[in-house]
């Protein structure tokens, strides 16, 4: 439409006219405004088509999403050699045809502008564009004993070649860190239950009590248990959900029975309700160790109250629904597990579950992987913990970073950006320039999973063991990047490992470890079909879960908690679904995409309590100064009846520094101000553990709030009765 | 089709007035076509349709290679769909892939000079980049399928051979051009009005989705 000259005002009058003259579509006649200039626009033919290949018409194909780590399989459209659409695999039994919005939105990342096209070595201060050849000659040079890899989370294939090549180079050294995780459940759920991740029967449960799970949002694997909890929860029979935490999220906004604890006594509030169960409902507390009853018998409703903030009647009420809706599920997630006794409350929710008789019936051994090499390997944010240890102790020469940005998602007072800087060399293997990319000595551009091959294995298997096939749905964009397999396999070649000459890619590699897997993963089908059967589905299916599993009850102590003056407030910095940790802060959609509960979008926010806002001063859309003992961050509020008044919480993904032209110098980043608190037990971050104090900066702006108001100000929008009026119609038995 | 049925076709879709306009110009078409029989440029009818009205005056475009359309389609008699083989199938009728240019062109007219300059680009492995001539705004879904469903396989009486006159309702008569030249307008109220005659969908989403 480019050369148009027609304004508004011309548009109006031809209109004006048409509707005089009898003709009525005297509008949709100007050839200048409706139609396109001839021979601007280029096309260009195939030069020898595949036989399959039709112009204009989508073709689809399986693949993995790799947009966070839960695995969910897709069929991704392609046309004319371009990826355009993605969707759920039918035949997945992990998300079917469903996927969340990052998923949707990966085709952005996958043809972002900022995308790396060239590898970079630091000449100087500056990163600058240089030959493949000369960035490896200097890879190759300097990986050796001493190498770490710092990476999110890795699996399937890749993870065999990264296990082969550390042996290789004689380096044990691998960090997988992902700042949303689920570390701390998972060592409990092995301490108690024998495996990190078991399955969830959301379909035979009749509750759900989640401390601070959000499962419908960002824990574990969210658009399957959405899918099964929409189907058993809001379908034909309805079961209660009931939620802790301490700002309201996807999950605590579809719950029945919404509770805000004092952050970092969940624990408490569980062990207070199974207090109630035994004693009120004379549950059978013989399941448990008398240690367990002790610390339970000292949760007294007046003394959980009194830790947690929380009303006797609430407390009963959940223990009323939990024993009159059984059996249940009662999950526990970062905001309950990432204080400094995060593995104590995870413990005292898994000993509800005990007491319940769960374990078992609703919560069921997902089995052995029978390929074990490619078992499912969780990330972590230990793993931070402890290479900025290792580094200290100036164990490390080289590090590998990839897909992941600690710089970023760690928090500040970690250190992590001075802790790289001591590390001779580092190599970043990445689709963009991030904070830590940026520090980098060499930088090598990735392919986008739309244009990679690769296998890998969700931690949560829904169903039966599954090994989700990535393949390439479309040429890469750009020539000169390389997927992570492929570089990998470069190295194992340039190292002259024994077995790997024969190779000539990642993709050679992978066609023989499909012809390698077990007979039964293969049954009986030749190699050639096997592969084919891999690609078309998208899926390898394994072999069904099965195996047992019994509880063995944990230790819990009990779970005070204490104020602090000087730091009235916590912080919560939330995980936004569609930002996730930050990696997806350049992909326009997700930025415009309003947050779910707050309906922010392009921004950060501070969401506050009513009461914490007027004892402030403070309106919506006010600047606040959130200040911990590691630093100052200032936002707009958003004030909400879904937090908790003790809390201010700021979600993470923004406030990237170096992350490309969307993400940039957008919001602010919660996880720097956060204090290096670690759980007790298990040595994960503890990022719900920082206290701050809060005040009004008096500034103001417009505030980028899709809806502006949450009252319906008389307009009906949603039609309400009230109690005594409904038990007369259809909700009462006494018709009037 | 006899022309009563066509008639009491368009009497069902139409108002009085244009019923007459309409015979009107069907008397004059029959008149025109006796007259023109033993002229070899004559235009076969389409059956069941109502060609739209409208002209354009096209810009002259020029291409890499100056193709002459009518050598092919015109004095060889080459159907449109055979190098335009996606027509049939798929929203665009899309560009003859270089390889069908040379399945024939490897031993016909060898020596002429836009031949060797195809043969260079296949040798190299590239195509030719064309200039598009017809186009409309990516707000509109055209879908050449849909329409040659309409106007030839599904379309009683439709000559397949004589394809090129429905081409002809929005490309113009290519079989006398050298490269593609835009002779009608393409525009909203071009569609439309054809949309109307032949009871074409009407709803928005059909062509804006």
């Amino acid at each position: 439409m480019s050369g148009n000259d027609i304004n508004r005002r011309d548009f109006l009058k031809f209109m004006g006219l048409g509707g005089v003259g009898a003709a009525t579509l005297t509008g949709c006649d100007m050839p200048t405004t409706v139609t396109l200039e001839e021979g601007k626009e280029k096309v260009v033919s195939y030069l020898a088509p595949e036989e399959y290949v039709i112009p204009g018409i989508g073709v689809w194909y399986a693949s993995t999403c790799q947009q966070c780590p839960s695995g969910c399989s897709i069929h991704g459209r392609v046309r004319e050699g371009r990826v355009l659409k993605v969707e759920g695999n039918p035949e997945s039994s992990m998300n079917g045809t469903g996927l969340c919005q990052m998923a949707h939105a990966g085709l952005q990342g996958h043809y972002n502008p900022d995308r790396l096209s060239k590898p970079l070595v630091r000449k100087g201060d500056k990163l600058t564009e240089a030959s493949w050849e000369e960035a490896w000659a200097l890879v190759e040079e300097k990986l050796g004993a001493r190498t770490a890899w710092l990476t999110g989370t890795i699996s399937g294939h890749q993870a065999v070649l990264l296990d082969d090549l550390k042996k290789t180079l004689g380096s044990n050294k691998s960090y997988a860190y992902e700042a949303i995780n689920n570390g701390v459940g998972e060592a409990l759920n092995k301490a108690v239950l024998g495996e990190a991740t078991p399955r969830y029967r959301f379909d035979k449960a009749q509750s759900v009590l989640s401390f601070g799970a959000d499962f419908l949002g960002t824990w574990v694997s969210p658009v399957h248990f959405t899918k099964e909890y929409a189907q058993k929860f809001r379908t034909g029979e309805r079961g209660v959900l009931m939620v802790v935490e301490p700002k309201m999220t996807m999950t605590g906004a579809n719950a029945d029975f919404w509770v805000p604890a004092r952050p970092g006594t969940e624990g408490a509030l569980a062990l207070g309700i199974a207090n109630v169960l035994l004693h009120k409902h004379q549950v059978d507390g013989r399941v448990l160790p008398k240690a367990a009853l002790d610390v339970i018998a000292k949760y007294s409703l007046a003394k959980t109250t009194d830790v947690t903030g929380v009303r006797s009647e609430a407390i009963v009420k959940m223990a009323n629904y939990l024993r009159n809706n059984s059996p249940s599920i009662i999950l526990s997630g970062p905001s309950a597990h990432e204080h400094a006794n995060g593995s104590q409350n995870a413990a005292a929710a898994m000993l509800l579950n005990i007491l319940l008789g769960n374990v078992g019936k609703t919560i069921e051994s997902s089995g052995e992987m029978p390929v074990k090499d490619i078992a499912a390997r969780p990330a972590s944010s230990k793993a931070i913990v402890d290479f900025v240890a290792d580094v200290g102790r100036g164990d490390i020469d080289a590090v590998v970073i990839t897909g992941t940005n600690p710089v970023f998602t760690a928090p500040k007072a970690l250190g992590v950006e001075d802790k790289l800087s001591q590390v001779p060399f580092k190599v970043a293997l990445s689709m963009f320039i991030d904070e830590t990319s940026a520090l980098a000595d060499v930088v090598l551009p990735l392919a986008s999973s739309y244009e990679d091959w690769g296998t890998s294995v969700a931690a949560y298997q829904p169903h039966d063991k599954v090994i989700g096939v990535q393949q390439p749905l479309m040429q890469p964009l750009y020539k000169e990047t390389k997927g992570l397999g492929d570089v990998l396999l470069s190295l194992l070649k340039s190292k002259g490992v024994d077995g790997y000459a024969g190779f000539d890619d990642y993709y050679a590699y992978l066609r023989k470890a499909f012809s390698d897997m077990p007979a039964s993963v293969k049954q009986g089908k030749s190699d050639k079909a096997f592969w084919s059967a891999a690609l078309q589905s998208g899926l390898i299916n394994v072999g069904a879960a099965s195996g047992s599993i019994k509880a063995k009850a944990p230790k819990v102590q009990a779970v005070g908690y204490e104020a602090n003056s000087d730091y009235p407030f916590h912080l919560v910095p939330s995980a936004r679904q569609g930002l996730w940790d930050g990696r997806h802060a350049n992909i326009p959609w997700m930025q415009e995409a309003p947050d779910q509960v707050s309906k922010v979008f392009w921004d950060s926010w501070a969401e506050i309590h009513p009461k914490t806002a007027n004892a402030l001063g403070v309106k919506e859309g006010d600047f606040i100064r959130i200040e911990s003992d590691q630093g100052v961050i200032e936002t707009q509020v958003y004030i909400f009846k879904g937090v908790h008044p003790d809390v201010v919480a700021v979600p993470m993904g923004q406030g990237h520094e170096n992350y490309g032209r969307y993400a940039t110098g957008v919001g602010v980043n919660p996880l720097k101000i956060l204090s290096p608190t670690t759980d007790e037990s298990t040595g994960e971050l503890a990022n719900h553990a920082t206290r701050v104090r809060v005040a009004k900066t008096g500034a103001k702006a417009p505030f980028p709030r899709l809806g502006g108001s949450e009252q319906q100000a008389g307009r009906l929008l949603v039609g309400t009765v009230t109690a005594d009026v409904f038990r007369k119609t259809e909700g009462g038995d006494h018709v009037a | 089709m006899l022309v009563s049925d066509y008639i009491n076709s368009r009497q069902r879709r139409v108002g009085r007035a244009s019923i007459k306009r309409s015979l009107a110009a069907l008397f004059a078409l029959m008149i025109g076509l006796g007259g023109m029989m033993s002229v070899s440029s004559v235009h076969a009818e389409v059956p069941n349709a109502v060609p739209p009205k409208g002209d354009h005056q096209g810009e002259d475009v020029p291409q890499p290679i100056e193709f002459p359309h009518d050598i092919h389609a015109d004095i060889n008699g080459i159907n449109c769909m055979y190098c335009h083989t996606y027509a049939r199938r798929s929203k665009v009728a899309g560009i003859p892939p270089t390889s069908k240019c040379m399945g024939c062109h490897s031993v016909i007219a060898t020596d002429k000079p836009r031949i060797q300059k195809l043969t260079e680009y296949w040798e190299n492995k590239e195509s030719p980049q064309w200039n598009k001539v017809h186009d409309v705004p990516d707000f509109v879904h055209f879908t050449h399928e849909k329409h040659l469903q309409r106007f030839v396989f599904n379309n009683e009486g439709m000559d397949v051979d004589n394809v090129s006159e429905v081409c002809a309702f929005c490309h113009g008569d290519v079989k006398k051009m050298t490269v593609a030249h835009k002779v009608k307008p393409l525009n909203m109220g071009f569609c439309v009005r054809c949309h109307e005659a032949n009871e074409g969908p009407s709803d928005c989403w059909k062509c804006h989705k």
